[in-house]
């Protein structure tokens, strides 16, 4: 009796881990799921910023606001101004990460899939995974460039969530940030072509108040997404004592 | 577009891209450092090779020095990604054209600089914003 006990307690203890499981196992998208996709705002497309100069395309734009810092924050940037590097290390190839990988001066394609925002970025092949099926933040990802993103619908808005960023990302230059840092950004369409991004990074030890900044993009129906390997010919270089330059050798023989 | 407008677009466009590693807009590399960005030069030659490659183009100019000797100079130019979109393709500049390049000089003053324009023989001009 006791032994038979057992086994039905084992028993149940398996099913019920089966039916927990089956339950957080994503569900594959139904026909439903993709002709709701036709109700949401169209971010689809290739969009890009249209900043100052680009073949006098676009409106000088007036300086962003900078990030005000807290007073140990603020002593870490000083440290680092006084290094004085002359670059960053993407002039060795190494992506930003967030939130500067959304203000590159190359296009983004956005993929709206059920479930996901999908947002590549032309410079350095960056690719953002931002999952709108309802998940919540992993409690404690792994730290990386681009951070974990989730996204929710706000009406006509796409609300962006994104914690646990690598230390090798910083919030603006020589501006290192915490592990408490997250971002949250608005993507809004305000015409036929063009998008509001508004990025907010609040981070409660580095920052003294959040850090909104706001871009707009225009579409670019007729784009596609380039190749960008910038391994491929750079010649630019930041060195270790923070010097840069250009290595300016023969290129190689071409037939 | 006029002349001038394009001069003050280019000139705003590589401010930003110096400017821009302070806010959002970051991109490859600062100019400063390497180039002098207050410093305009001309040099003829014969177009050597193309470089059409990521992360930026490269333009190699055969230059006759004074004393007659050729010497090979280096242009960095704008993405293909850019260019492409902008009137650019990878034959725009063939080798053997001669061009009247317009650069901002290396600060190390060796021969080369970041390209500005490129003036062919038939008038037509190549610049870093686009081609004409």
């Amino acid at each position: 009796m006791k032994h038979d006990t057992r086994i039905v307690l084992l028993l149940v203890t398996a099913v019920a881990i089966a039916v927990a499981a089956q339950e957080s196992k994503p569900k594959p998208p139904a026909a439903a799921d993709w002709a709701a996709l036709a109700k949401l705002p169209d971010l689809t497309g290739v969009w890009e910023a249209p900043t100052v100069g680009r073949g006098g395309r676009g409106p000088a734009a007036a300086p962003p606001p900078v990030p005000q810092l807290t007073p140990a924050y603020a002593a870490k940037k000083r440290e680092l101004d006084a290094r004085n590097f002359d670059d960053t290390d993407a002039a060795n190839c190494l992506p930003t990460g967030m939130p500067a990988i959304m203000g590159h001066p190359y296009p983004y394609e956005f993929l709206l899939t059920p479930g996901k925002v999908t947002i590549v970025s032309e410079a350095y092949m960056q690719v953002r995974h931002v999952y709108t099926d309802g998940r919540p933040l992993p409690a404690d990802p792994d730290p990386t460039f681009n951070g974990t993103s989730i996204g929710r619908w706000d009406r006509d808005t796409l609300v962006v969530e994104t914690i646990g960023f690598s230390p090798l990302t910083t919030i603006a230059r020589n501006t290192p940030h915490s592990d408490k840092m997250r971002t949250s950004e608005r993507f809004r369409l305000t015409g036929p072509d063009t998008m509001s991004v508004e990025t907010t990074v609040i981070d409660p030890e580095a920052l003294a108040k959040p850090w909104t900044t706001t871009r707009t993009l225009a579409r670019h129906r007729d784009w596609t997404i380039r190749e960008y390997i910038c391994e491929e010919n750079n010649r630019n270089f930041l060195d270790a004592q923070g010097k840069a330059g250009v290595k300016l050798d023969a290129p190689a023989k071409k037939e | 577009m006029r002349p001038i407008a394009r001069a003050t677009g280019r000139a705003l466009f590589f401010t930003a891209m110096i400017c821009g590693v302070t806010a959002l807009a970051w991109s490859h590399h600062a100019a400063a450092p390497v180039f002098d960005m207050n410093a305009e030069k001309t040099v003829i030659g014969v177009v050597k090779q193309v470089d059409w490659t990521n992360p930026h183009i490269w333009i190699w100019l055969d230059v006759q020095n004074a004393s007659g000797q050729v010497e090979t100079w280096g242009f960095e130019g704008m993405s293909p990604n850019f260019l492409a979109r902008r009137g650019w393709t990878r034959t725009s500049l063939l080798p053997g054209t001669r061009i009247t390049v317009t650069f901002r000089p290396l600060r190390d003053g060796k021969a080369g600089g970041m390209f500005m324009t490129g003036k062919l023989g038939d008038g037509k001009v190549l610049t870093s914003a686009g081609a004409e």
